[in-house]
């Protein structure tokens, strides 16, 4: 079509440039009246070209002279074709939706930004942001830009669709046609280009082979824009597939972060490869430091399970002040050895009947576990009663060490009988005829018949000889014997009563010979006693007065009494009244007379106070303290040779006596066979260990010795219940037959150190320890 | 729980501890992992009496058929009440319960516990952070906003499409005209290195578990040498392994001095056969989570690794006093140290200070602002965090961080030394999760650079050490995640190479959001430091201490 044909708008008027809006209005009002090819003259006027569906689909042409402002063509419509005789100003073909565009020359920068549709061809470079944010509609053709020559920098940002094309034909950078930092954002299309690069957004976009099908596109394509551009001459020069590369936006799949090396491969081939082998600290350590699970076994648990059977000391037998395993005794009974569990005794005291069975307060069951949570004890009397029937163990043959024991009583008899098992000698000397001390002379006959002690005395007879001393010991007789014996044991008791240095003193009847006079019936009190001092050998001279027709009891203290027991509930059966404090002043013919000026009447007066040890006959070598021996815990005097036990060193229960001779005779045992004494190391089991839960607490007595032994907690000593080895999580727990015993091992390899076995064992033998520690 | 029904003053029922592990019989598979797993063994299994009454209808009962007490046993797991094995709430248990039954919960209620951990007149230790809660939600860095968004004002700035150079200076700046003068005399230009602003603050080896501190380690190689951000790492006061001060990524560390010295022998020893200057030496005055205070690495944590890293036999106490020990002025011990450790590179290396939040820092800061070798000022502030310290010294002891940092930067904006003296910021800096806004806010109150240690644990090693009271056991070493343990069948549930993995996540993302606050305020090519104008806070009084804007 010729110029004259075109219908012409200048952006001029009378040597006045025309605003924008004023030739905007010019060009739709001549399209309106029917002008189809227009020819601007343009003066920087924006947006030339764009908005023309005023011809409906009739085809506009625009032809641009001059110099065009921003945004030619913008907006522009599918009918509209817009030819730049020369170059163009900024964001040519914005928002572009469908008009073809042909620039004669270089493009400013963003040109075809936002564009939807319709093409722009470029015959020359573009400046920055070409092609940037541009989409393609489903419902339309993809938008294209052409350019001949080279895009400037952030070509292509946040694309979205459309086609580009650089030809690299003279591009303004030779090294690279695309610019720097292209396709940042970039999220679909595609960039056909020729020439070099130096990079683009590999996060965003990537290089893909031009299949033919692309190739025919591309080629026929490039024909129809180097017409466009009139550089038709170009085709054969730029239609050589081998110098066209394809640029394709990532699928969002295909996305990620920039393509690097994993911290995998770093670690192997740049970390360890400058550090060395194991890394940071490998020339340090030797042992290995790759990753392990939080549940670990083996040698990795930080806690193991170990089964300490019989390493503490139950409770009733850490109270036991003779050391008696009472849960030892139980287990016999639950085993169905009845006749075990009887003679078993015998080896720790040879009283089992007579002091288990009646006269002890029984610590064994003020220790006992089930105690602790106010379940009934164990009753170890039952067990105490039965063993009257405890046979007298075989004695060993005698070593020809010979030990002395000074006094018949408990401690003195404990002692020559657990030496005489050890088969050493131990001879008796006693002032009375008949041997046991209190048990036999003051205990009185209603806390335990006479039958159970003679039989029991009858075994202790058996076994040791007893010498019958006529008159007191003196300082002489006893070095003679030191020097007869390897060894001297003193057990002579407290005898010598304690009295209150107030007038009429003479006339108060020390408890001990009234216990003793009365046991043989030969004394006599009246209708009114007073006891001085409301102790147990007070509650014992109480019940004794009474069956020996005495009314009226009083018992006297300066404190709240310490009386407990069999003694003080047999003394409160019998309607004693205690009485505290009161301090005494005076022994009258009337009765004790208080600091407080009172009397109370009395027929008969009691001194129960205390005793103290007669010691009159102690040579020089043995030092005392306060009116006792001084001894080691070896029950060792000062003299090496003389050991003393019982109320001669501290005053205390039967237990204790015969347990100190239970010590003794070990400890001397152990010198005569030249071994270091030896304790009993062990501790004793911690309560919390053991599990009360399995025991009913309504039970309110025990129906026999197998009732009882059923009911024991056996307290550090494996019960075989197997509900460990049941409960355990990895089955890590088995059991191990060696020989007579057994033994629970666990498997390291499958145990997980959750202590589950700890938590359920009802004797408290599984304990939780941490492993050792790894360097 | 306890025998005979007797107490103690100190004993305490489920109720009255801070953590309460509730456990479900029915789910559970008394499967034995959270008994295994409890860092404290502050749960066990029990054996638990049910007792079971029958009766029979009244119309049915007979001779032969009466009422009955059945006892039966059955077992569950149950926390203990014994203040020694308190649950510490870690929920590691929760976390390898197969069938989600067991997990603890914070009490709802002032705990009674508190007053019952100085057993033998122990005032209560522990590790992690101050816990006491800020009167507001978040601390004040938190709520701090970012006002000044240029949208046309200034170029716009696109985080995902431009090119950012995020990067800060540390060492002594000297101003432009001294710097042409020197560089014309030839005169000693202090050392300055460009590095990223955000750096793992001081946590030694020994504090962290070797596992962990290889991966914090490798990450911050990996970051600089394949993603190109110089990111640094402080030893903290622990020494520092052989191999790393003979390797090249020496450059991306920076060597901690502090009371103890430990270690500095063996550096002194690598000294001749070093490839690379370390990034920087930084002086340890002090700590922002127990000021004033010293530290104790028990001789039981005292392993071979440990004793050979730090240059000690192993077994044996190893005190950092509070101060150091030749210490008499700050004139005179900062000038010593400084010149002392200058002197060990060539003066090739920028040598800084790090103290705690104090309101004595500004007088720290006039000292250092005269002496034309202190190559910057750390500032630790009150919320951070520690390996080991009495609770007072954490709970209650320092200065916050955004006030005393701003003070200082406008001393330095007074004596005109601002661009000269690159002032660092940590404690608390992402207490709350929010990293790049805390550090955003305390560069733009003056800070050329933030310091994160707690984060770095939380983020890149999973560290459940809360504010509440969680965890909080690194001085013991039982860390459930291996992170502060030094026995490896702890440490070696860590990965080094998933920590690793884990920084390079956090200082990407940090980049981002860095980016997203920095690009709205027309920031690319410089960190905006001191940049106040665009910061504002809905508090007046804060705004006016911190003279910033005040909006609502």
């Amino acid at each position: 079509m010729d110029s004259q044909h075109y219908y012409r708008i200048s952006g001029m008027e009378n040597g006045l440039r025309l605003e924008s809006r004023v030739i905007e209005e010019r060009i739709q009002k001549a399209v309106d009246s029917g002008n189809r090819y227009l020819e601007v003259e343009a003066f920087g006027h924006h947006g030339l070209g764009g908005r023309l569906w005023k011809a409906g689909e009739e085809t506009v042409s625009v032809r641009i002279l001059g110099s065009p402002g921003q945004r030619v063509g913008s907006m522009g419509f599918p009918n509209t074709r817009i030819e730049v005789m020369g170059p163009t100003s900024d964001d040519v073909g914005w928002l572009n939706a469908g008009a073809e565009i042909i620039v004669h020359g270089n493009a400013g920068n963003g040109a075809a930004n936002a564009m939807a549709q319709g093409k722009v061809y470029v015959g020359g470079n573009i400046g920055a942001r070409g092609m940037t944010m541009t989409k393609r509609n489903p419902r339309f053709e993809p938008p294209e830009l052409w350019v001949l020559g080279s895009v400037g920098d952030y070509f292509a940002e946040f694309m979205a669709g459309g086609i580009a094309v650089v030809c690299g034909y003279r591009p303004q950078d030779p090294g690279n046609v695309l610019g720097y930092r292209p396709c940042v954002g970039m999220v679909g299309g595609r960039i056909y280009f020729r020439g070099p690069h130096e990079g683009y957004s590999q996060i965003d976009a990537k290089l893909t082979p031009i299949s033919n099908e692309d190739w025919e596109w591309l080629v026929s394509n490039l024909k129809t824009c180097l017409d466009a551009i009139k550089h038709s001459h170009l085709f054969g020069q730029l239609a050589d597939r081998a110098q066209w590369q394809l640029l394709e936006a990532r699928l969002p799949h295909e996305k990620g972060s920039k393509p690097r090396i994993s911290v995998k491969d770093f670690h192997q081939n740049v970390w360890d490869r400058e550090l060395g082998r194991g890394g940071l600290i490998g020339d340090l350590v030797d042992f290995d430091r790759s990753p392990i699970s939080v549940i670990t076994s083996g040698h990795l648990r930080r806690f193991v399970p170990v089964w300490e059977n019989r390493e503490y000391v139950p409770p009733c037998e850490a109270s036991c002040p003779t050391g008696i395993p009472v849960h030892e005794r139980w287990r016999l009974i639950r085993e169905g050895r009845i006749d075990e569990a009887v003679d078993l005794a015998l080896a720790y005291t040879p009283f089992p009947a007579s002091i288990c069975g009646y006269l002890c307060p029984n610590l064994c069951m003020q220790g006992c576990t089930r105690q602790t949570v106010n379940i009934l004890p164990v009753d170890v009397t039952q067990l105490g009663k039965a063993s009257i029937k405890a046979k007298t163990p075989e004695l060993p043959p005698l070593t020809g060490k010979r030990i002395a024991v000074i006094g018949g009583g408990p401690a003195g008899i404990s002692v020559a009988w657990q030496l005489r098992h050890r088969g050493h000698e131990a001879v008796l000397y006693d002032m009375r005829e008949a041997l046991g001390g209190k048990i036999s002379a003051l205990i009185p006959k209603s806390r335990i018949p006479d039958e159970i002690v003679g039989a029991e005395l009858g075994r202790v007879r058996e076994a040791l000889p007893h010498v019958y001393l006529q008159q007191k010991l003196t300082q002489d007789d006893l070095e003679q014997i030191k020097a007869d014996y390897d060894f001297v044991v003193i057990a002579v008791g407290a005898q010598k009563p304690r009295v209150l240095p107030i007038p009429g003193k003479d006339k108060m009847i020390p408890a001990l010979e009234f216990l003793r006079q009365s046991k043989l019936d030969q004394v006599k009190v009246g209708k009114k006693v007073v006891i001085i001092g409301a102790g147990n050998v007070g509650c014992d001279a109480a019940t004794e007065a009474h069956r020996l027709g005495a009314k009226e009891i009083t018992l006297v203290d300066i404190q709240e009494p310490l009386s407990f027991g069999k003694e003080r509930e047999a003394a409160e059966a019998i309607g004693a009244s205690f009485r505290w404090p009161c301090f005494s002043k005076a022994v009258t013919k009337k009765g004790l007379e208080l600091t407080t000026g009172e009397v109370i009447h009395a027929d008969t007066i009691i001194i129960s106070v205390g005793d103290m040890p007669d010691l009159d006959f102690l040579i020089e070598s043995i030092a005392t303290d306060r009116g006792f021996i001084k001894v080691n815990e070896h029950f060792q005097t000062t003299d090496p040779k003389v050991f003393a036990i019982g109320d001669a060193v501290q005053l205390g229960l039967l237990t204790d006596a015969i347990g100190a001779g239970r010590k003794a005779a070990q400890t001397i045992s152990d010198i005569l066979e030249g071994k270091r004494p030896r304790g009993d190391t062990r501790k004793m089991l911690d309560y919390t260990r053991v599990k009360v839960e399995y025991f009913d607490p309504r039970l309110t007595k025990f129906d026999g010795v197998e009732e009882c032994a059923s009911q024991c907690s056996s307290c550090g000593s494996c019960r075989d219940c197997g509900i460990c080895i049941t409960m355990c999580p990895q089955a890590a727990i088995s059991k191990k037959e060696n020989g007579k015993d057994f033994e629970l091992v666990v498997d390291p390899e499958r145990c997980i150190g959750c202590g589950f076995c700890g938590g359920v064992c009802p004797c408290g033998i599984w304990n939780l320890v941490e492993n050792d520690p790894l360097e | 729980m306890f025998p005979n029904g007797k107490i103690t003053p100190s004993t305490l029922s489920i109720k009255d501890l801070s953590w309460q592990v509730h456990w479900d019989k029915e789910r559970c598979t008394l499967c034995g992992r959270c008994t295994a797993v409890c860092p404290v063994h502050a749960i066990e299994l029990g054996v638990h009496r049910k007792r079971l009454i029958q009766m029979p209808a009244l119309g049915e009962i007979g001779q032969s058929n009466g009422s009955s007490s059945v006892n039966q046993v059955y077992y569950g797991v149950r926390q203990k009440t014994d203040p020694a094995y308190a649950c510490v709430g870690c929920a590691s248990c929760t976390l390898v319960c197969p069938n989600d039954c067991i997990i603890p919960y914070k009490t709802d209620e002032a705990d009674k516990l508190r007053f019952h951990i100085n057993r033998g007149g122990q005032p209560r230790r522990r590790g992690g952070r101050r816990n006491v809660r800020d009167p507001d939600p978040g601390g004040i860095l938190d709520r701090i906003k970012f006002i000044r968004i240029s949208m046309l004002t200034d170029p716009a700035l696109d985080a995902g499409r431009h090119e950012f150079e995020l990067r800060t200076l540390l060492g002594r700046i000297l101003p432009p005209e001294e710097n042409l003068k020197m560089l014309k005399e030839h005169g000693w230009i202090p050392p300055v290195r460009e590095i990223y602003p955000l750096i793992i603050g001081a946590m030694s080896f020994g504090a962290l578990s070797p596992n962990m501190w290889e991966g914090l380690q490798m990450g911050v190689a990996y970051l600089n040498e394949q993603l190109g951000m110089p990111v640094r790492m402080c030893t903290g006061e622990g020494g520092c392994p052989p191999r790393l001060l003979r390797s090249r990524f020496l450059k991306y560390v920076i060597l901690q001095i502090a009371s103890g010295y430990f270690g500095w022998d063996e550096i002194i020893h690598a000294l001749p056969e070093m490839k690379e200057d370390p990034c920087a030496i930084e002086i340890k005055y002090g700590q922002g989570a127990k000021p004033g205070d010293g530290g104790l690495l028990m001789w039981y944590k005292v392993n071979k690794l440990i004793a050979a890293i730090r240059g000690v036999p192993s077994g044996v106490n190893l005190p950092s006093p509070p101060t150091h020990q030749t210490k008499y002025s700050i004139e005179e011990s900062v000038a010593k140290m400084i010149q002392s450790m200058y002197m060990a590179w060539g003066f090739r290396v920028p040598v800084y200070p790090k103290i705690s939040g104090t309101s004595t820092a500004q007088s720290v800061l006039n000292n250092l602002a005269r002496n034309p070798y202190a190559g910057g000022l750390a500032i630790d502030g009150e919320d951070g965090g520690t390996g080991a310290a009495y609770a007072v010294s954490m709970d209650h002891m320092g200065h916050p961080i955004a006030s005393n940092l701003r003070d200082c930067y406008l001393t330095l904006v007074k004596v005109g030394k601002q661009n000269e003296l690159p002032l660092f910021a940590g404690g608390g800096v992402g207490k709350y999760g929010n990293l790049a806004s805390n550090a955003a806010a305390l560069i733009m109150l003056g800070a050329s650079g933030v310091q994160v240690g707690k984060y770095m644990m939380q983020a890149a090693a999973g560290c459940v050490g809360s504010e509440s009271d969680r965890c909080n056991i690194c001085n013991i070493g039982l860390c459930p995640k291996g992170i502060t343990s030094q026995d490896a069948r702890l440490y070696r549930r860590l990965d080094p190479e998933k920590v690793a993995e884990r920084v390079v996540d956090v200082f990407l993302s940090f980049d981002t959001e860095l980016k997203k606050i920095v690009a709205p305020l027309g920031r690319s090519t410089s960190l905006p430091i001191g940049m106040s104008d665009a910061l504002a806070i809905n508090d007046s009084s804060a705004a006016e201490r911190l003279s910033i804007r005040y909006v609502v």
